[in-house]
């Protein structure tokens, strides 16, 4: 009996390892694992992954087999530097692909390639309800009493960081416009009367857009890719691209350690050649968001406007200054929350 | 019952057998990992994740989940009871139906869960709407937060007292009964020390499910600090944005009040057995 | 002895009515508390008719989520039984120090949120970890691959199967068991023949829950799995990546398939253990 649960236990643990075991294809296939944040998803799986997988086969008889992961970027990020061996980075805020330069995992100046790194890029704007019953223009207009705010927690959405940045920043920007100098005070009261009007921060910015579609809700703070994916589902949805607001960037880069062990840089870095060129740049403009190819670009400006006062996080110092002076332990939104807490 | 002693001259090669073999698995799968995530909290050192973990956020966010919790094992207690004595001792059209369907909160995960109370409770629906009208907000507020919480849990209690009801000698309550005594203090006086242990078992393991659960409580809960963030939620919130020194050495100190708690309920249930034995 | 009885009966009289009132209670509590979720989820995966319900089931990740989960699934019973088993063997029938200490750290997978869970097989698992080193310099992944996601789920179940049994084995003693070794047979038959079906039908109740919340984990093994697309993705991670997509009605029904699987064992269950009422 016991020689047959030594038995019995050996198997086990030799299949268990071999379910984990990297198993190498043949030469007549490669194999690309993308890391990717969550709203890029129908893109790369509906348009971009099967438009470059027949243009591949077709120039060098090789298929290509895409193993892919959407989920949020800080997860993604965190995913990969801790073992997740994807070949391609594609996230939402640099700063996370920067966290895989540091960990050692891409040794490549990413930022030094084509449109400095970015694939796509977009704007935060403010949806309403149908009719637009709270007049909704602006920034401000979030700020009235009674007012019910939507944006995910920037805690847990790394991108939802692009909103309470987009606000802050914005009321800097609106108050340098008007004043010539920017109004640090102006900026943290607009914030905090913001805050205290959000009375749901959901997980993720998906979740936030599914809270507002169920009837939370007068005001939804998210990003234009996102209404747009929306609207082209078939959901309808009003919104306004403030005067003043950030742009998104988001990047995409090859992580040279994992590339190098499976040995398939040829076709990773022909994959993210692709993505930037034209043909797929117009993919991501189908799916809602802003080409950084400037060409594309041109051709969209009608319906893509840029918002007069746009700024991009450079505006505020860069990730790392952001980080620290608005989300961090003495940041501006930690103070909010804790002022905010004793209503 | 009694006691008989322990004869270990008896296979003591596989004692040691199974005392290794429980000691690894309990390391590797228990042990070894919560010692990987003290070590990595106290990385920074010992003075930086205490004033991390002392946060004001962090401190209303556990007094919140414990909070919840307690009203949440209240509620469950009260309900588990009833419905374990229904079940137990009425006959009525589809008894084994609804008995059957006690465990189906252990059965729905618990994202779907948290969906589907926010669509029946929330500012949509038609309870949800009338309740806001009165100025009383389930979903997104602290009562929806207990609202998931007894959902989860809801088989915990019912389950662990079930059984004990089933096996009661009727006979010292018809005794009662005949003497005069009322329902209530036959309950009272009989019934209820015996399921005690029962009662503490299942009050545990709601108790500890409720400090642990999350997926149910990110959606019907708003999340928002001070206001309402459980622990779970604000652990999440410190790892998504490359705070694990704070995110872990909270947890440490959560599953500390939790094993502390645990092991009084433990004490608790041995105390209560030597009791039920006196009487 | 009938007159005595009638006069019970007479007593009773008024206490029908606490009794129905508490039937009618527990019945509508246990209806709008815990079925009218189940009947939201129903009517919103149905919402678009059978045909998309069926559609969105047999897409291949859709598919192949369900197999991982079930292979998952299989694998956490059979080690997690094992032991269990021998866990509880050990802590009811042995003595040593920190015995109260180990019982208290079965408990503790339960308080610990699943998103820590994770984190900390990823802490020790992962390439650069203790023990994930090791395994990372032979080539073999845990973390983000199979083996990860089942400790993961070792873990979150690691306390049903040792604590169902437990008290049972406390109940019966080891009168039998010594009985067995006077009469000359060895360990092993003893375990067999007496102990293992003694503690038959908490063991099977362990199972059962086991199964139940494996099915349903999330929390630990998203952390864990990375999530990748027809690789990774559970039954449960695949429902989450329905709601990410906003296709709600894949991940209603999806939802629905899991839902039904559990409730079909634990219904299961509930026939034997009635079966026993009857022994």
């Amino acid at each position: 009996m016991k020689k047959m649960l030594i038995i019995g236990f050996t198997f086990l643990f030799v299949w268990i390892s071999c379910k984990g075991r990297n198993t190498s294809g043949a030469s007549s296939e490669v194999t690309i694992t993308l890391g990717a944040y969550t709203v890029p998803k129908e893109a790369y799986e509906k348009d971009i992954i099967p438009a470059f997988q027949k243009q591949w086969l077709e120039k060098t008889g090789q298929s290509v087999r895409f193993v892919a992961s959407y989920i949020a970027s800080g997860a993604q990020s965190r995913a990969i530097s801790s073992g997740f061996e994807a070949d391609i980075a594609a996230l939402s805020l640099e700063k996370d692909v920067e966290r895989l330069r540091e960990a050692g995992l891409i040794t490549h100046d990413w930022k030094n390639k084509r449109f400095g790194g970015f694939v796509t890029r977009s704007v935060v704007v403010i949806a309403y309800r149908a009719g637009n019953p709270r007049n909704i223009r602006s920034w401000g207009d979030l700020a009235v009493e009674g007012v019910q705010v939507l944006y995910p927690n920037p805690k847990t959405s790394g991108g939802a960081m692009w909103d309470v940045a987009a606000i802050y920043g914005a009321a800097l920007k609106m108050s340098e416009d008007e004043q010539g100098v920017q109004d640090k005070n102006f900026a943290y009261q607009l914030l905090k009367a913001i805050q205290r009007n959000v009375k749901v921060m959901d997980k993720s910015g998906r979740a936030s857009v599914t809270t507002f579609e169920n009837g939370t809700g007068d005001a939804l703070v998210t990003y234009e890719n996102e209404v747009l994916l929306r609207v082209k589902q078939g959901r309808e949805m009003d919104y306004i691209i403030p005067e003043a607001t950030i742009l998104i960037e988001n990047p995409v880069a090859v992580i040279d350690k994992n590339v190098d062990k499976h040995q398939n840089r040829r076709v990773v870095e022909a994959f993210v050649d692709f993505v930037l060129s034209p043909d797929s740049q117009k993919a991501f403009v189908s799916y809602g968001f802003r080409p950084v190819d400037s060409e594309v670009a041109a051709g969209i400006q009608a319906k893509y406007p840029t918002p007069r006062l746009q700024f991009d996080i450079s505006y505020l110092g860069g990730w790392d200054s952001v980080q620290t002076e608005i989300f961090g332990a003495d940041g501006i939104w930690t103070k909010i929350l804790e002022e905010l807490a004793h209503d | 019952m009694t006691r008989t002693p322990f004869l270990r001259s008896f296979h003591w090669g596989s004692e040691t057998t199974l005392r290794s073999l429980s000691f690894f698995y309990v390391g590797v799968l228990i042990i070894l990992p919560i010692a990987a995530i003290t070590i990595e909290a106290l990385k920074g050192g010992l003075g930086p994740l205490w004033s991390n973990i002392i946060t004001a956020q962090a401190i209303y966010a556990i007094k919140l989940t414990f909070i919840t919790a307690f009203f949440m094992v209240i509620f469950n207690v009260i309900t588990g009871i009833a419905t374990a004595w229904v079940l137990v001792r009425y006959d009525f059209p589809l008894k084994n139906l609804m008995n059957a369907l006690i465990d189906l909160p252990f059965a729905i995960p618990t994202v779907v869960t948290g969906i589907m109370l926010v669509a029946l409770y929330g500012p949509r629906s038609i309870l949800g709407g009338f309740l806001n009208k009165q100025g009383i907000e389930i979903v997104f507020d602290k009562p929806g937060i207990v609202l998931a919480l007894m959902y989860v849990s809801f088989p915990f209690v019912v389950r662990a007292v079930q059984p004990v009801l089933q096996e009661l000698d009727k006979d010292m309550e018809e005794a009662a009964k005949t003497l005069g005594a009322r329902p209530l203090t036959i309950f009272r006086r009989i019934v209820l020390p015996t399921i005690t242990t029962a009662i503490l078992t299942g009050a545990a393991l709601s108790f500890s499910r409720a400090i642990g659960e999350f997926g149910s409580i990110a959606i019907i809960s708003g999340n928002i600090p001070y206001k309402t963030q459980v622990a779970s939620v604000y652990i999440y919130g410190e790892l998504e944005s490359y705070n694990p020194q704070g995110a872990l050495g909270l947890s440490v100190v959560l599953l500390i009040c939790s094993f502390i708690i645990l092991v009084l309920l433990n004490c608790l249930q041995v105390w209560s057995r030597k009791h039920e034995q006196v009487q | 002895m009938n007159r005595f009885n009638d006069r019970i009966k007479i007593e009773h009289k008024p206490h029908r009515l606490g009794k129905y009132i508490l039937i009618i209670t527990v019945a509508v509590w246990f209806f709008v508390m815990i079925l009218t979720p189940i009947f939201g989820i129903v009517r919103e995966a149905f919402g678009e008719g059978l045909d998309v319900f069926m559609a969105t089931l047999t897409a291949q990740e859709s598919i192949h989520s369900f197999v991982l989960t079930f292979w998952i699934t299989a694998a956490t019973v059979v080690i997690n039984t094992i032991f269990g088993l021998i866990l509880a063997i050990t802590l009811v029938k042995q003595r040593f120090r920190g015995k109260l200490f180990m019982e208290g750290v079965v408990d503790l997978p339960f308080a610990v949120s699943p998103v820590v869970a994770g984190f900390m097989f990823i802490l020790l698992f992962g390439p650069r970890g203790w023990i994930g080193s090791w395994f990372e310099a032979g080539g073999i992944k845990i973390v983000y691959a199979f083996p990860g996601m089942l400790l993961a789920t070792l873990f979150v179940t690691l306390p049903f199967v040792a604590r169902e049994i437990m008290p049972v084995l406390k109940e019966f003693g080891l009168q039998q068991e010594e009985s067995a070794y006077v009469l000359g047979a060895s360990a092993w038959q003893t375990f067999w023949k007496v102990t293992l079906p003694s503690v038959k039908w908490g063991l099977a109740y362990g199972i059962t829950l086991t199964i139940a919340r494996s099915i349903g984990e999330f929390g630990a093994v998203l952390v864990v799995s990375g999530s990748i697309i027809n690789k990774t993705q559970t039954a449960t991670l695949h429902i989450h990546q329905q709601f990410t997509d906003y296709n709600y009605i894949g991940a209603f029904s999806a939802a629905i398939i899991l839902a039904m699987t559990s409730f079909i064992i634990l219904t299961a269950m509930q026939r034997l253990y009635r079966r026993k009422g009857v022994d």
